[in-house]
């Protein structure tokens, strides 16, 4: 005799691993199809899955970013709008100080613009502590509920810088200090800030100090222009993380890209495979009932 | 030859054939079972007498057949092969399993494991960089520091209880191959007794290789014929497990030095650990040396992970201006949050100033430890590369285990198609012997009348 024996044992044997193999396959197709991800456990794809990590890592810190910025956006938002405001209230106080330096006022006009300014003065303070989520915007990092003393009108912020990381290694101031915003105190080598200026002008129109109340006019002025500076930078640093944000989230939409096709099954294509294993166990099954069955005994009478 | 040999003749082939449909039955009797192998009447012609004497002159045509042994049909080189071939496969397969659990056990990538649990917690420094006045981020920070460690802690212990298990797995598979052993002892025994008292004791010596290869699976053996005819010695890292008819016995112990590893020694002998292979050898492997190469790996993670917290934290102020406490403390168990800063959430060094104490630049760049650093591998670095270095033995050991299936696969069918029973070839031998029967009583028949004609003629 040349050859394999075969016997009805190893038949029986090698019928059933290889339908065993089948079956494997198709639940391995099915788990995948199922979950839809071909990555379920590192030995998978070694490669795959620690790209899969680092990407999994990048998109968490990107979120993270997006939400630093989100928050940096909101300080950079509210200064704007305390600043726009501080603009119009300066030059209300400049045309009031205008009126005031007219010879025809009388002294009881002058006493009631000084009033006005007075007003003007107390809602100054309040926008210079103007809040965001509980925190002073002008304050810099210092703790308290304020920036400026509400009484005295002096500065209890610090000069500490506010930042948020927007993007990979790019961190941006996102606050405007007190005397940034609002001028420096002639205590610091300044022309006095709003605050000074707006109670100078208002003692000068008591006492009807004509001289003192130009000067005022003068220092108003700087303080206007030094505020619209620094609204303009608050703009400029706006844009800056507006652009940064939208780059991250670029980046985030291709990460998640590169995620899915480490991570997720190609769908038609593992549709395909099923259906070829479903044929090829089928075959199998037939071609398994045409094999076992006979034997010389079905035959021999 | 005399008138009456013929007689004798024909009854030597009646028996021959007689036992050789008898074998036949035997053979389809056990076509389904396991290890069994087919057997064959070894029939020689009978020649007669070649040595010539005085009135004894052979003259005849011979006196028929022999029939007096049954041939077990194996072939033992390819059966010593199958026992290296099985011990092999179990051993492989068993460092599969091992790694198989290990990926369970530390179970990426995904939404929740420690990978992610890490970038969450990194993220949690931003946000208290963000709001450094706010307790609530300062909460939320420590719970995910909480939740990581606590992760740390139970991956560690689910590899600690597939260690513990794999040791009640090697007692309970130790004293099988005892038990097995004592049985191929007493099965030399009888086998020894057999062959000397001129029987063949095929199916007992089938049931002997059976339980060797058992033997072999669990902790691999090499076979060798024993003192006495019929009998086979059995070693097991060279030393007789089962030497003719007395079995040694082995145990597992932990050792009491370090490295504390698990070993298997001999009841009776030295403390020099037995070398062993088979499904105890794959065990050993996952538990002395898979697993603590991981528990390691994991911990040198963790112990990264605070080091490199706690050295930024520490340059950092708390919300009372004092400088940062360790955030991460070292226990018996691994790493823990600072139970001081868990009691008192402002102790968090979030400042980079003494006095700017809402500054978040501390926080900030602790957030950045997050981020991947070739030069300087961080902790997150370390961990990927540890789930790389899983992945990759796990599909090394998958590979192994595979093909020496096949191997295996092959081995068996070698085996088979020597020793196995088909039964188109017992069918025919059925047919063949029975006709065989036939012609002996029919030339039986034959020698009767020519009988029966001589007899005859002097009546």
């Amino acid at each position: 005799m040349s050859g394999l024996r075969i016997t009805q044992r190893s038949l029986n044997v090698s019928v059933i691993s290889n339908l065993q193999a089948n079956l494997s396959n198709m639940q391995r197709l099915q788990e995948q199809l199922s979950s839809g991800k071909q990555l379920s456990k590192p030995s998978d794809s070694p490669q795959g899955t620690v790209s899969s990590l680092l990407f999994r890592s990048s998109l968490s810190r990107a979120d993270q970013m997006t939400r630093n910025a989100d928050d940096g956006g909101g300080w950079l938002s509210t200064a704007d709008t305390t600043l726009t405001s501080g603009l119009d209230l300066i030059n209300r106080a400049r045309s009031l100080a205008a009126q005031g330096i007219n010879g025809s006022m009388t002294t009881a006009d002058r006493a009631a613009l000084a009033a006005e300014i007075d007003q003007l003065r107390s809602q100054a303070l309040d926008l210079a502590n103007t809040t965001y989520l509980d925190r002073p915007v002008f304050a810099g990092t210092a703790p308290g509920l304020r920036a400026y003393d509400p009484t005295t009108g002096l500065y209890v912020g610090d000069t500490g810088a506010v930042t948020r990381s927007v993007a990979p290694n790019v961190s941006v101031q996102v606050n405007v200090t007190g005397p940034q915003a609002f001028g420096t105190t002639v205590a610091n080598g300044g022309t006095g800030d709003l605050f000074e200026v707006l109670a100078s002008l208002s003692a000068n129109l008591n006492s009807s100090n004509l001289a003192g109340i130009a000067a005022d006019q003068a220092n108003l002025d700087s303080v206007f222009v030094n505020m619209s500076n620094t609204l303009s930078t608050v703009g400029a640093k706006t844009n800056q993380i507006e652009t940064m944000k939208a780059k991250v989230e670029a980046q985030k939409v291709d990460t998640q890209n590169s995620l899915s096709i480490v991570e997720d099954i190609d769908l038609p294509a593992t549709i395909v495979k099923l259906q070829l294993q479903q044929t090829a166990y089928q075959a199998a099954l037939s071609a398994t009932t045409k094999v076992i069955q006979p034997s010389l005994v079905d035959f021999l009478r | 030859m005399g008138d009456f040999a013929g007689l004798q003749l024909a009854l030597s082939s009646l028996y021959a054939q007689r036992k050789a449909i008898d074998v036949t039955g035997q053979n389809i009797a056990n076509v389904n079972t396991d290890g069994y192998s087919r057997q064959r009447v070894h029939m020689t012609a009978d020649a007669g007498p070649v040595m010539p004497a005085r009135f004894s002159i052979w003259t005849g045509a011979g006196g028929g057949v022999r029939s007096d042994t049954i041939e077990r049909i194996r072939d033992q080189f390819l059966q010593l092969r199958g026992f290296q071939e099985h011990a092999a496969g179990q051993n492989l397969d068993q460092i599969r399993n091992g790694f198989t659990q290990l990926e369970a056990a530390v179970n990426e990538p995904s939404d929740t494991a420690i990978g992610a649990q890490l970038s969450s917690f990194w993220a949690a420094w931003d946000d208290v960089a963000n709001r450094p006045s706010d307790l609530a981020a300062r909460s939320q920070l420590v719970q995910r520091a909480q939740t990581l460690v606590s992760s740390f802690s139970q991956t560690d212990a689910a590899m600690a209880t597939q260690q513990s298990q794999g040791i009640v797995q090697i007692s309970a598979i130790i004293q099988d191959t005892n038990s097995i052993a004592a049985r191929v002892a007493q099965l030399n025994q009888t086998i020894q007794s057999a062959v000397q008292t001129g029987l063949t004791p095929n199916d007992l010596m089938d049931q002997r290789d059976n339980l060797i290869n058992m033997l072999s699976e669990n902790v691999g053996v090499t076979v060798r014929p024993g003192q006495f005819q019929g009998t086979v010695d059995v070693y097991v890292d060279g030393t007789a497990i089962v030497r003719g008819s007395t079995a040694q016995t082995l145990t597992s112990t932990t050792n009491p030095n370090p490295p504390n590893n698990q070993q298997i020694l001999w009841t009776t002998g030295t403390n020099v650990p037995v070398n062993v292979g088979g499904k105890v050898g794959g065990l050993l492997t996952t538990i002395n040396s898979s697993i603590p190469t991981y528990r390691t790996m994991l911990s040198n993670v963790a112990n990264q992970l605070m080091t490199q917290t706690n050295a930024v934290h520490a340059t950092g102020f708390d919300l009372q201006g004092n400088a940062g406490v360790p955030f991460f403390v070292s226990t018996p168990t691994g790493v823990a949050v600072n139970p001081a800063i868990a009691a008192d959430l402002t102790l968090v060094a979030a400042s980079g100033s003494a006095t700017g104490t809402l500054d978040g630049s501390v926080a900030q760049q602790l957030a950045l430890l997050g981020q991947s650093n070739a030069a300087n591998p961080t902790a997150d670095d370390n961990y990927r590369q540890m789930v790389t270095q899983l992945g990759v033995d796990s599909q090394s050991a998958m590979r192994r285990a595979d093909i020496q299936a096949t191997v295996v696969k092959q081995v068996d069918g070698a085996m088979e198609s020597d020793a196995g029973v088909n039964l188109d070839e017992e069918m025919t031998n059925l047919v063949q012997f029975q006709q065989a029967y036939s012609a002996a009583s029919k030339y039986l028949s034959v020698v009767d009348q020519t009988l029966d004609a001589l007899l005859n003629i002097v009546r």
